[in-house]
């Protein structure tokens, strides 16, 4: 060994540079410290300097932070500018999620958040143990436009704990170049023609429930006896399935390259997507209805900004951030009086407008944790059956 | 008496941070095993079911076997491929021993995660193997080669350990006396007799580390089934996933966990039969 | 040096194992220019917006600063952990001697999501607020053991009578395990160095619990699976951080090998 020494004393402090680097350009760049960014690029003409000026008292003169456990992309200033220019003074935060369990987890061990946003099967446990409050929709300006069917979905013992605010169908999304007859129904994908070429999605709840459409049962009430035809009939559809997806990008590229043909529980997400890359696909509607999954807005009970979370809510329900929700990411939207600000191709794709869709979608309801488990196992033994 | 000092000095800082954020939770995982109550949120409940609903779960053991089957192969391979890799960096690569080393490590820093997605680009129906192929005429019909399936979980995992299983190699092959080769020369010893009995046998301590370094983090995987493994390629990680992140049932969760555990412990054990850990280890 | 055989077998394998490690990085790479969102062949043109977009994606830059630092501060700190125990190891055969390997080693074998998991009800009873360093504890868990094999390794090659050569010569214990024992394991600290860091730096298990609103680069990017339309501006980044990591060990080597003449002259 010659000199190893400087060597690795040189390398150990570029990487020092290198950090010393980061950590001087990066928190510059971060947008968590409110509306700066945005402002900056695009100087709002009309507004003028009202954030400039000192102010001394209301709801500008707010500082603290506001902590927020959600999915990544909604981060995007995009989404809360009423709330950054009420509370310019508010420093936002986000801890990212990828999976609702983990926001329970989360909560469950102490963590301390303003604002969570799990999905309809989830947010039932964080009420049953006390972890969530009840909102105060009174407080909440955009709350009359919310389509009330969606808004319902929140309420538990005559109080609302959580606000949905974004939604999607998950049905069957296929590459129509590639098969010969296009699924009609949640049964065709047991079609032994589709043989190796679907992909189903990573849940126990999802596969109960597309088994359970399929086999023309409900799948919210079904007996023992009715779990074990749906494990059955599942274990009858792994011939046909090539792999599981757990994520979109995942399911996109399995889907544009080729190797799947047909995708169970897809979002319409992921039809636009494609759509837009020119592949060419069908977004079904079976007939017994496209799946769903609706999410929204809870408020820990620990949070010591109550306030301040609920003037966050109603921003994100503010009718520009969910017409940037659907325009943007081909989400589902709740507040009615958004619609117009969607563009209208996208509002058809997404079925926006066709009430008849909706209606028959089968949102996952909350499941006690037995069914959960059960489900689950099931699943766990299915996927590894081949 | 000073030996002793000297020596509590030099490990009870370690220790102390070992104790608290690793034994500690450790202790958790522990008491939440026996906790009732899906999430362990029933804290005064002392139950066994959890392990008795293990016992008799037949696709968790059976999962758990093939698992560490896989993981054998896995680790194995990677063994095997990185040795040559170690051997060909300290004897032969001379002054661009660091470097090269350097070479090896960086590719690792780039998310696994993109990496896997670049395979599947590589492997998948309109991939780069497929194109060429086709263009060869080899294939008429493009399909996927390799990914989705148990094989390509194997292949992928290899891919990524290789690195990680050299550098224990590298670090025992290079502490070898190089007179102790010298002499093993001067003595008759051809090339190849000289590696198979003394290069090889000192060497020992850091192809066990490597292979361990392969094979444990592979028994808890539970990305790269799921990206590449299709519909056969689940591993118990996996499960233990579901059962935390899908079924909130944590204490089922730390029971598989633990079920783990006492494999790799076992397996450690069986190692120390050939003679004390320390040993094996060469410490 | 004894010559050995096989020179041009040897060459070969590393050149053949290179191209695997490299190949699908090159894709990355030739992926960030392309002009679609879909990680497909044929290529579709030429583009400059990832990059150009990812400037702007202020919270992905945060998390790669996060990750770099989180990475530099656990390899940092588990490596100086694991300098000590590898000493006190192989160097006393004292009692806990063993008891320490083993426990050192268990990290190795639990799965990551439960020391998540296990950590962060830890640190929540013990009122640590989650943060960069709060994940960066968790790195130092998962890095002893490698530090420790790595180091240790090193450590039995070479015989004890230096220390106490030098000890002789009027140096205290530790004087003489700073100026004679830290050099001449030096390789082992860069290896060990090198590989905690790569832990770290692409860990996501540990770190999506504990990190709080310090998101990493990991958890970032699984969090952005949801989102085919962001993934080649990820592939942008890692683009960028692959160049750089390679820009800088070829300086570094560059200026190493001038030390090296200089100090021959």
């Amino acid at each position: 060994m010659k000199s190893p020494k400087q060597g690795w004393i040189v390398l150990l402090s570029l990487l020092a540079l290198a950090s010393l680097v980061l950590a001087a350009c990066a928190p510059a760049a971060t947008p968590t410290t409110a509306p700066a960014p945005t402002q900056a690029e695009a100087p709002a003409p009309t507004e003028a300097p009202a954030p400039t000026v000192a102010p001394t008292e209301g709801p500008s003169a707010q500082t603290g932070n506001l902590v927020m456990l959600d999915w990544s992309g909604y981060e995007l200033p995009e989404f809360w500018k009423q709330f950054a220019a009420q509370y310019p003074n508010v420093k936002v935060d986000f801890s990212f999620l990828s999976e609702s369990a983990e926001a329970y987890a989360k909560l469950q061990s102490g963590f301390e958040a303003d604002l969570v946003h799990p999905c309809s099967n989830y947010w039932k446990i964080m009420v049953d143990e006390g972890l969530v409050q009840p909102i105060d929709t009174s407080k909440l300006s955009h709350w009359k436009d919310v389509n009330p069917a969606l808004a319902k979905q929140g309420e538990f013992n005559g109080k609302q704990y959580w606000i949905p605010w974004d939604w999607g169908f998950e049905s069957i999304l296929v590459r129509k170049d590639l098969v010969t007859t296009v699924p009609a129904s949640w049964a065709d994908l047991w079609n032994p023609e589709y043989k190796g070429h679907i992909a189903l999605y990573d849940s126990g709840e999802s596969a109960h429930v597309i088994a359970a459409l399929a086999l023309g049962l409900d799948p919210w009430s079904t007996t023992p006896d009715q779990d074990e035809q749906i494990k059955q009939k599942l274990l009858e559809l792994m011939p046909n399935v090539l792999t599981i997806w757990s994520s979109q990008t995942d399911l996109d590229q399995q889907l544009a390259s080729g190797d799947v043909w047909v995708a169970a529980n897809a979002w319409n997400a992921s039809y636009i997507k494609l759509l837009g890359d020119g592949v060419n696909v069908d977004y079904t509607d079976p007939k017994e209805g496209r799946a769903g999954y609706l999410c929204g807005f809870a408020i820990p009970t620990k949070s010591k900004n109550y306030d301040l979370a609920v003037a966050m809510i109603d921003a994100y329900l503010a009718p520009d951030a969910q017409a940037y929700l659907a325009n943007e990411y081909g989400y589902g939207i709740v507040n009615d009086a958004a619609i117009p600000l969607v563009d209208p191709t996208k509002v058809k794709q997404l079925g926006l407008d066709d009430q008849n869709i909706i209606s028959r979608t089968i949102f996952y309801k909350f499941i006690t944790a037995e069914r959960r488990q059960a489900w689950t196992d099931v699943w766990s033994e299915v996927k590894t059956s081949k | 008496m000073k030996n002793s000092q000297r020596f509590l000095t030099l490990i009870g800082l370690p220790s102390v941070y070992l104790f608290l954020l690793f034994i500690l939770p450790l202790g958790l995982m522990v008491i939440f095993s026996f906790r009732g109550g899906t999430t362990g949120a029933a804290r005064n409940v002392f139950t066994l079911d959890h392990y008795i609903t293990f016992i008799h779960n037949s696709s968790f053991q059976r999962l758990l076997w093939r698992s560490a089957g896989i993981s054998f192969v896995v680790a194995i391979i990677s063994t095997i491929l990185a040795y040559p890799l170690a051997y060909y960096l300290v004897f032969q690569a001379g002054a661009k021993k660091t470097m090269l080393m350097m070479l090896i490590i960086i590719p690792t820093w780039t998310s696994y995660l993109l990496r896997i997605f670049s395979w599947k680009l590589i492997l998948g129906s309109t991939g780069l193997l497929n194109s060429v192929l086709l263009a060869l005429g080899v294939i008429e019909h493009p399909s996927p080669i390799l990914i989705y399936s148990r094989t390509a979980v194997v292949v992928t995992l290899i891919y990524v350990w290789i690195p990680f299983a050299m550098l224990p190699i590298f670090a025992a092959l290079e502490r070898i006396d190089r007179y102790l080769l010298e002499a093993a020369a001067d003595l008759g010893c051809t090339r190849m007799e000289a590696f198979w009995r003394v290069t090889f046998p000192l060497s020992l301590p850091g192809v066990i580390a490597g292979f361990f370094f392969a094979f444990i983090p592979t028994l808890g995987e539970f990305v790269t089934p799921l990206l590449v493994g299709g519909a056969q390629g689940s591993m118990y990680g996996n499960l233990i996933q579901d059962q935390f992140m899908r079924a909130l049932n944590w204490p089922m969760g730390s029971v598989m966990s633990l079920a783990m555990l006492v494999i790799v412990l076992v397996l450690m054990f069986l190692m120390t039969r050939l003679g004390p850990l320390s040993d094996l280890l060469g410490l | 040096m004894p010559k050995h055989k096989l020179p041009s077998f040897g060459a070969v394998y590393v050149l053949l194992i290179g191209v695997l490690l490299y190949l699908p990085i090159a894709l990355l790479i030739i992926f960030s220019f392309n002009n679609a969102t879909s990680l497909t062949f044929p290529l579709k043109g030429f583009t400059l917006q990832w990059y150009q977009q990812l400037g702007q994606s202020s919270e992905l830059l945060a998390s790669v600063r996060n990750s770099v630092l989180i990475a530099f501060g656990s390899s940092l700190v588990a490596t100086s952990l694991g300098t000590m125990g590898a000493i006190a190891i192989v160097r006393y055969n004292l009692p806990g001697r063993g008891l320490f390997l083993a426990v050192a080693a268990m990290p190795l074998v639990i799965p990551y999501v439960i020391l998540g998991v296990a950590l962060l009800i830890l640190l929540n009873q013990a009122g640590i607020p989650l943060s960069a360093p709060s994940a960066g504890l968790g790195h130092v868990i998962i890095s002893i053991p490698y530090a420790i094999l790595i180091i240790s390794s090193r450590l039995v090659g070479f015989p004890n009578n230096l220390e106490e050569a030098a000890m002789d010569l009027g140096a205290s214990y530790w004087e003489a395990l700073l100026r004679v024992t830290i050099p001449i394991i030096s390789p082992a600290l860069l290896a060990s160095f090198l590989l905690c860091f790569t832990i770290s730096f692409d860990e996501y298990s540990i770190a999506s619990f504990l990190v709080g609103t310090d998101t990493t680069l990991p958890v970032y990017m699984y969090s952005q699976l949801r989102f085919p339309t962001r993934l080649p501006i990820v592939i942008a980044m890692a683009a960028i951080i692959m160049t750089v990591t390679m820009l800088a060990m070829l300086i570094s080597e560059w200026l190493r090998r001038s030390g090296q003449d200089s100090s021959r002259k």
